[in-house]
């Protein structure tokens, strides 16, 4: 059984069509990117598997269960985790503390209003397998606002899997960052996706990320799923060059 | 995080000097001073009470005496047409304050931002509104005067006096400080944290911050009602003045001058307020006017308040939520 | 009096009250929708500008020159203000903002106190404006006529001036995307200014206007502020027409609820807001705060 299926998802503001009949299959420990230009409804197809916004029709399903509906933190709850395109992070906790408070809201006692020194301990054990993953283990104890761009990537990244969760969002990791720290962000990626075997999603633009990590690639235009397969075969697809003016070499 | 745990032996020496004083006060000061000391032990309690609120969950709340007008009124009430003990009447007044505020909370977390402030002041001048023409109940403009500390359960009379209510008050004050320092740095303390830090985020992680947020409106509220009830028996009366909006902005500025999200701060804020007010009244008409100078500078230039100075914290807000390249 | 009478009374008192708030609130609005700058001392500022009316109208005698002047000068006050404390803020947290205006209307508060005194302030309305005028048999207050009439005028001038002047297509494209009219040569630094002072003269005005009617009183500021974040909250922040839509509901609201239910009326101000919150967060018309 896959483990995330949309079945002809769509979302509609007034006349605009954002998510046109989507239809997807991740399988199990697949890194998939969506790719497509900018409007294409990429960011608006994570907030609709995330519960942050509800698909207008359409079904989707997280190993066999409907989630369209439910509310957002009930659906983060299910295992389902993401990071967002601009950074948040909590600027004054330090990188661990970050991770923590991530894996915590797992815990079935995260709300426990005193003492909680059994649950900090789960959780920081948690936060620290997280940080060590995304090779952030150095700088563990530094708040996370004087952090570098690149690492604060990462430590969302961390964060999001802190939470032990069974499907990864990626809203356009390398956002914003430079061509070196582009490059060391993916070097990490690379080797964290192939140890841990996570299942993801990857929203990016910069083609050879998508490359370097994706096993498949569904591209997305004007909200409708216009080509999914393989790299070599998206890569080569007519349609998607036409749409992306001027293709990729 | 509190300063407490990051003291050396010279500072814990000074608290234990600070903690005896306050013990033997009654040993030693005039009546006069007992009463003001007294007075700032229960704005101590009301200005921590908000902290909780505004310091580590960054609710701002403009409405904040509404707890403390409503603890002040529901005790006074309680002694005068019940005869209730004065230990009972006070924390049932601080309950039902708290209780109430679940409510309030609810209501108030529908919005966030300046929407919930601003809730919070509407709510805040219902109940004013309410005072005044209530008069059956609260006395209207006059309010309730001639408040009794009544004795206690089976006969226990000490609370009644000077030095009794000041131990009674510096307890709920204690008690207060203990219990809030648990919950901030339990795990609940450490989502009200993510709140105030970065709330959009906080949700994404899966927390219903809204619920943490009404939990800790009903605490926060509990509390200041608590200081509240401690009032009414002090001073012997209740009336609008105790839910008045100039009372909210006061307590708030005692938290920020005194160094929110520290719990210590606001109360020695509550002080350094109450210093000011009896100083500085005698010396100007314009008293008020130069405090609102004062908290307009430590808001520019001091914004981690007075104990966060004492203590050398890293200065509030500095670090954005969404950091830019 | 006939029903149409009463209703037709009652509607004239709730339009010159929607008039007053509007000043409030359109001035609160701006400012907001440029610099996310939540102005606790609006109201003060209001009480302000009826206290400087008061002055300038016994000074000179004229009642024109203290409504064009009390603005001028309380504007002028606000810019100073945003040149010399706000712009420290700017690179701070939005909750700075607040606390800070906060101050800023204890101190306006107790300036007010110390400067006029604490007794309320009678304003003479000008001989044009004072007496009724008969529509239907019934008298009208000329001054609330005056007071309806002034905020339309008001109103169609701030609307015309944000979509046709300069100036004004500057504010709307600073307040959506500071970052971008900066890059396109924008002095968003003067514009901040401007607006912050413009509000807090049309705050100003409303004081004036206002004063003739309810008299110069240091409670002013405190009901008052209430009323303007009201509105706003209603209208959505950061937007004009949302202001004005706001003001009149509240106008209404308040005047009809205070004909029929006075002990309830202000009760059902603060449902009416929290209705609207509830079903609409950001306000009818505003963006998410």
């Amino acid at each position: 059984m896959p483990l995330l299926e949309l079945d002809g998802v769509t979302r509609k503001y007034g006349a605009l069509v954002a998510l046109d009949q989507v239809a997807m299959t991740v399988e199990e420990g697949e890194v998939r990117a969506i790719i497509g230009p900018n409007g294409a409804g990429k960011t608006t197809l994570f907030n609709v598997i995330t519960g942050t916004v509800k698909p207008t029709a359409g079904q989707i399903r997280f190993a066999g269960q409907p989630i369209a509906g439910l509310a957002s933190h009930q659906i983060c709850r299910l295992g389902i985790s993401r990071t967002f395109q601009i950074t948040a992070l909590f600027p004054e906790m330090s990188a661990r503390e970050n991770a923590r408070l991530a894996a915590q809201a797992r815990h079935p006692r995260r709300w426990q209003p005193f003492g909680g020194a059994r649950i900090f301990t789960e959780a920081g054990l948690r936060a620290d397998a997280a940080l060590e993953q995304l090779g952030l283990s150095a700088i563990a104890d530094r708040p996370a606002g004087l952090l570098s761009h690149g690492d604060q990537r990462l430590l969302e990244v961390a964060m999001a899997m802190a939470q032990q969760p069974r499907v990864l969002l990626l809203d356009e990791p390398t956002q914003g960052l430079s061509v070196e720290e582009t490059e060391q962000a993916v070097d990490t990626l690379a080797r964290f996706l192939q140890t841990s075997r996570m299942t993801v999603l990857l929203v990016e633009h910069d083609m050879e990320v998508v490359f370097r990590l994706a096993h498949r690639i569904t591209v997305l235009h004007r909200g409708t799923v216009i080509a999914d397969g393989a790299p070599d075969q998206v890569k080569a697809d007519p349609g998607v060059q036409d749409a992306y003016l001027g293709g990729f070499a | 995080m509190l300063g407490v745990t990051r003291m050396r032996g010279t500072t814990r020496l000074i608290w234990i000097v600070v903690a005896l004083a306050m013990v033997l006060a009654p040993l030693g000061l005039p009546p006069f001073a007992m009463t003001l000391l007294t007075e700032a032990v229960i704005l101590g309690l009301f200005a921590m009470s908000l902290d909780l609120m505004f310091g580590f969950t960054r609710l701002v709340s403009f409405g904040h005496a509404a707890a403390y007008g409503f603890g002040a009124y529901a005790c006074g009430w309680m002694l005068l047409h019940t005869g209730m003990p004065l230990l009972f009447a006070v924390f049932a007044a601080g309950l039902l304050t708290g209780v109430i505020a679940i409510g309030v909370g609810w209501m108030c977390t529908l919005a966030i931002g300046v929407s919930f402030s601003m809730l919070t002041l509407a709510f805040a001048q219902l109940l004013y509104a309410i005072s005044f023409k209530w008069t059956s109940v609260t006395g209207g403009s006059d309010g309730l005067a001639g408040i009794p500390r009544t004795v206690g359960p089976f006969g226990f009379a000490a609370l009644s006096s000077k030095a009794g209510f000041y131990y009674l008050a510096l307890g709920c004050l204690v008690g207060g400080f203990l219990a809030c320092s648990a919950l901030v740095r339990s795990p609940f303390g450490a989502v009200l944290r993510g709140i105030r830090e970065n709330e959009a985020k906080t949700t994404s992680l899966g927390y219903n911050t809204r619920l943490y947020k009404i939990a800790v409106v009903a605490v926060a509220y509990g509390l200041g009602g608590l200081a509240g009830a401690l009032y009414a028996p002090f001073a012997g009366f209740a009336n609008t003045e105790l839910l008045f909006w100039l009372l909210s902005g006061q307590v708030l500025i005692m938290v920020i001058v005194g160094g929110a999200g520290t719990l210590i701060g606001p109360v020695l804020g509550a002080a350094f307020f109450m210093l000011m007010e009896h100083q500085l009244s005698a010396l100007t008409e314009a008293w008020a006017l130069y405090f609102g100078l004062i908290f307009i500078a430590f808001v520019l230039f001091a914004p981690q308040g007075i104990w966060g100075l004492a203590t050398g914290r890293l200065q509030m807000g500095r670090l954005r939520a969404n950091p830019r390249p | 009096m006939s029903t149409l009478a009463l209703l037709l009374t009652q509607s004239v008192n709730a339009l010159s009250q929607a008039a007053l708030l509007f000043f409030l609130g359109v001035g609160l609005t701006l400012i907001f929708g440029l610099m996310r700058i939540v102005n606790f001392a609006h109201g003060a500022l209001y009480m302000l500008g009826a206290f400087v009316g008061y002055s300038l109208s016994s000074w000179s005698g004229n009642f024109w020159f203290a409504l064009a002047g009390a603005p001028v000068l309380v504007g002028l006050f606000g810019t100073a203000f945003e040149f010399t404390i706000l712009r420290r803020l700017y690179r701070r947290d939005a909750h700075a903002f607040l606390m800070v205006t906060f101050g800023l209307a204890l101190v306006v508060g107790e300036a007010v106190r110390l400067i006029w005194g604490a007794d309320a302030l009678q304003v003479a309305a000008p001989p044009l404006l004072s007496g009724v005028i008969f529509l239907l048999d019934e008298p009208f207050p000329v001054y609330r006529l005056f007071l309806v009439a002034a905020g339309i005028v008001v109103a169609v001038a701030i609307w015309q001036f944000l979509e046709r002047a300069r100036l004004g297509l500057l504010i709307r494209a600073t307040s959506q995307n500071a970052d971008m009219a900066s890059a396109l040569g924008v002095d968003i630094k003067l514009i901040r200014s401007c607006v912050f002072g413009i509000g807090c003269g049309l705050a100003a005005l409303g004081g004036v206007l206002a004063a003739p009617l309810v008299t110069a009183s240091n409670g002013m500021a405190a009901t008052v502020i209430i009323d303007a974040f009201v509105i706003v909250i209603i209208g959505g922040m950061g937007s004009f027409l949302g202001s004005l839509i706001g003001a009149l509901l509240i106008g209404f609201v308040q005047v009809f609820g205070n004909y029929y239910a006075p002990d309830f009326a202000l009760a059902f101000m603060y449902l009416v807001m929290l209705a609207v919150l509830v079903v609409r967060p950001g306000g009818l018309l505003g963006k998410e705060a």
